[in-house]
């Protein structure tokens, strides 16, 4: 995975993304939380991770909009005031329900640029550098790389039962009935496999309290720093302007 | 060194992990990782069996019940932001809930509750209710009242037949869809945990 972003500082546009977010949720909607989105899908496009970025963002901004809109708007308005298309809604809870979903969509399309956009393990490095130690770096990156040997695994374990004739059915209590072959061996096949994980990192003499060295530094030019000071500032002025408003 | 005219090669000894500094074992840390796939995994089998549950914390419970409550939210910690960045940013935002999840299945271990089924069902509608209150306020200040999930379908119906506020409606949703799912979690980490070698639950502390 490479896009632009891997030419800054993995940090950097991490403390871009909680700004966003930040604004998102603490400025005045709607325009704050517009502009928040502007701007995320903007970096993410630039990035060249913007399609993934826009879809994820749509994905949940879009059916939250329209639950809210429907529920609170038309089906249990507190004041349905106005008419669209001979049906009756509230438009103070249409617009609350846009400013709701401008602001995940906002939030969403901030975190996603950075989880499309940084490769999970520079950003642990990152962070390893920053004082982050080494139980916290291998739980990370354990996890990353387990997440997905897990899905696959609950598909061979799958397709093994239905290889022995597993096929569930007789409604609810029997599919629930089923859940114990299926679950059995995965669960058996992760603990053994910790065990044996845990010989290695013993035999390896492995200290979690340990800070570790990276062979390859992650370079962090002087001005990035400061543009991430300024953003880490921003933040807190946001923050407490919010508090105090 | 030589002893007896015999050369004789001495290793550093290996020092605990689980110190005073340091609190969770090297079998602890090396569990948690597969208690967060283990989260992830089952999301999947409950996909194929098209049951109506989330069954996304018996790894977090797991966790808590065999390594204890420290283990259990780092767990949980670790799943969401794990999901969060493998999947849906949002459930960043959810990790109060599971650090209450956790905490609370590790204190119910310690008390012996996934000895039985009972206590063990006893113990998931105790966490199935606290991580419902826990995250009624993420869920209105995220969404408004309303996830798009079958919790989110079920405050809406409620609020569409009786006409309730938005947090009355969410709070019922959600405890009423986490006190079906937590406890039938909590009976599987239980039935999990008698099936386990002794060997392994001893080396973490948590043997019956």
């Amino acid at each position: 995975m490479t896009s632009r972003f891997d030419r800054w500082n993995p940090l950097t546009p991490l403390a871009g993304a909680l700004l966003l977010v930040t604004a998102a949720f603490v400025a005045p909607p709607p325009w704050a939380p517009a502009a928040a989105l502007a701007v995320a899908l903007a970096a993410a496009w630039w990035a060249g991770v913007g399609r993934r970025t826009a879809v994820m963002a749509a994905s949940i901004a879009i059916p939250t909009w329209a639950l809210l809109a429907l529920t609170n708007a038309v089906l249990a308005p507190a004041h349905a005031t106005a008419m669209l298309g001979g049906v009756r809604y509230d438009p103070v809870a249409a617009r609350d329900a846009i400013a709701v979903a401008l602001r995940l969509g906002a939030a969403i399309a901030a975190l996603t640029a950075v989880v499309a956009g940084v490769a999970p393990r520079r950003l642990t490095r990152a962070l390893a550098a920053r004082g982050l130690p080494s139980w916290g770096a291998y739980l990370i990156v354990a996890s990353l790389e387990a997440a997905p040997e897990a899905r696959a695994r609950a598909a061979r374990v799958l397709d093994a039962q239905r290889c022995r004739g597993f096929a569930p059915g007789g409604g609810l209590a029997g599919r629930a009935r089923a859940l114990v072959p299926l679950i059995g061996p995965l669960v058996a096949g992760l603990v053994v496999e910790s065990d044996e994980r845990a010989l290695a990192l013993d035999a390896r003499g492995f200290v979690p309290v340990r800070r570790r060295t990276a062979l390859t530094a992650i370079a962090d030019p002087p001005a990035e720093r400061a543009v991430r000071a300024a953003m880490w500032l921003a933040i807190l002025a946001l923050i407490a302007w919010g508090m105090l408003r | 060194m030589v002893r007896d005219g015999e050369r004789v090669v001495c290793y550093a000894p290996v020092l605990p992990s689980a110190s005073r500094r340091f609190p969770l074992s090297t079998l602890a840390l090396a569990l948690i990782p597969r208690a967060v796939a283990l989260n992830l995994a089952l999301g999947a089998v409950v996909q194929a069996l098209k049951l109506p549950l989330y069954l996304d914390s018996v790894g977090t419970i797991l966790a808590a019940a065999l390594a204890g409550p420290i283990a259990g939210v780092v767990t949980g910690v670790l799943s969401n932001t794990v999901l969060g960045l493998l999947a849906n940013p949002v459930l960043f935002a959810f990790i109060p809930v599971t650090i209450v999840i956790g905490a609370l299945a590790g204190i119910a271990a310690r008390l012996g509750a996934f000895r039985r089924a009972w206590s063990a069902v006893l113990a998931g509608v105790v966490i199935g209710t606290a991580a419902a209150l826990a995250s009624v306020p993420i869920v209105i200040g995220l969404y408004g009242g309303l996830s798009p999930t079958g919790t989110g379908v079920v405050t809406m119906l409620l609020r569409a037949t009786t006409g309730m506020s938005m947090e009355s409606a969410a709070k019922i949703a959600s405890v009423a869809t986490d006190v079906i799912d937590k406890p039938v979690s909590c009976l599987i980490v239980a039935a999990v945990l008698a099936r386990l070698p002794r060997r392994i639950t001893a080396r973490l502390g948590s043997a019956p």
